[in-house]
């Protein structure tokens, strides 16, 4: 019963409300309604550039950042495939360079992981300041890191003995 | 024949409880339309965009081996990495505090269970990133990409997963 005497309420508010705007003269009802200042364009927000008419832009061509950047991913993870497994059965005091070569490989693999992430969910074209802001400390971030490895490989025992000692510790 | 195999319900209820003040001025209201002007069309479009969900909906697929198995990558690989990052990152600003032999002293006097959990904790994203990488890189030079190679290598990487976790753990 109270859901009929609900329906019946909400009828007639809708009803007044339709009465209440027509009313005014239709043109200005469709500007109130459709040109306002929300549905504009937002960097951050859902809504994009043009029409759903409009072609997408691509960015130009480069190999750098295409079939060579992605032939340099694959090099960089297939190569950890030999560094991973010498890792387990050499020790980095005797093979530093392979330690070497191990912790760049990793740090860069992970700065193009990391990027990567960043271009997913945090483009520029939707996040302008952000999105810049957050590869530039990517990178600064990827700079130190690789003079902390530096620092331990050459100061330290290595990370490849490292590990090999935490694990049996 | 009743009102409800017909599908006349909803009218029925509508005539018999609507007021009729109110019924009489939604029916004159719904037959109207609006003019709009082609200006309009961008406006109406902005309107949906704001509406929309965001995609992909994760929360409404059915969990699957396939982007189940995207989704581990993605996060063991972060998660070793920013073990990675932090260590080299803390060794640059306290060397004495995070060197090797003062590492490696203080987890020799955690007791042994913390030890196991954490070795597995390690191992476990280190193994699936490591086979699950090695089916990347067989799909990147075109084996396996079929729904079944999909699927077939995706439970191999889980089961040499759960094999080199054990092994680590217990190493």
């Amino acid at each position: 019963m109270s859901a009929i005497v609900a329906r019946s309420a909400f009828n007639r508010r809708l009803a007044n409300t339709f009465a209440r705007h027509s009313l005014r003269p239709a043109s200005q009802q469709v500007l109130a309604r459709w040109v306002s200042s929300e549905s504009g364009y937002v960097p951050g927000g859902p809504i994009y550039k043009g029409t759903v008419n409009d072609p997408t832009t691509f960015p130009p061509p480069s190999r750098t950042h295409g079939s060579h950047h992605w032939a340099f991913e694959r090099l960089l993870s297939a190569g950890l495939v030999p560094l991973t497994a010498a890792a387990f059965v050499t020790s980095g005091t005797n093979y530093p360079v392979l330690d070497g070569i191990l912790g760049i490989s990793l740090v860069m693999h992970s700065h193009i992981g990391f990027d990567a992430m960043l271009v997913d969910y945090v483009h520029a074209r939707k996040f302008p300041i952000l999105g810049p802001l957050c590869t530039w400390t990517l990178r600064a971030t990827t700079v130190a890191v690789l003079v902390g490895v530096y620092q331990f490989n050459t100061n330290d025992v290595g990370l490849t003995e490292f590990i090999a000692k935490v694990w049996t510790a | 024949m009743s009102a409800r195999a017909l599908g006349l319900g909803p009218a029925f209820r509508q005539a018999a409880f609507a007021p009729k003040f109110a019924r009489n001025q939604i029916a004159r209201r719904t037959v109207q339309t609006q003019s709009l002007p082609p200006s309009a069309a961008e406006g109406i479009l902005n309107k949906q965009r704001l509406q929309r969900p965001s995609s992909p909906h994760f929360t409404i697929y059915q969990p699957q081996l396939t982007w189940y198995g995207s989704i581990a990558h993605r996060g063991t690989g972060a998660g070793l990495s920013v073990l990675l990052y932090g260590y080299a990152l803390a060794y640059l600003v306290a060397p004495e505090t995070f060197s090797s032999a003062n590492v490696v002293e203080i987890v020799a006097g955690l007791p042994d269970a913390v030890k196991y959990a954490g070795k597995a904790v390690l191992a476990a994203p280190f193994a699936f990133h490591s086979f699950n990488g090695l089916r990347h890189l067989s799909w990147d030079v075109g084996k396996f990409l079929t729904v079944k190679g999909a699927y077939s290598s995706g439970y191999a990487v889980l089961g040499a997963t759960a094999v080199t976790t054990a092994a680590l753990v217990l190493m």
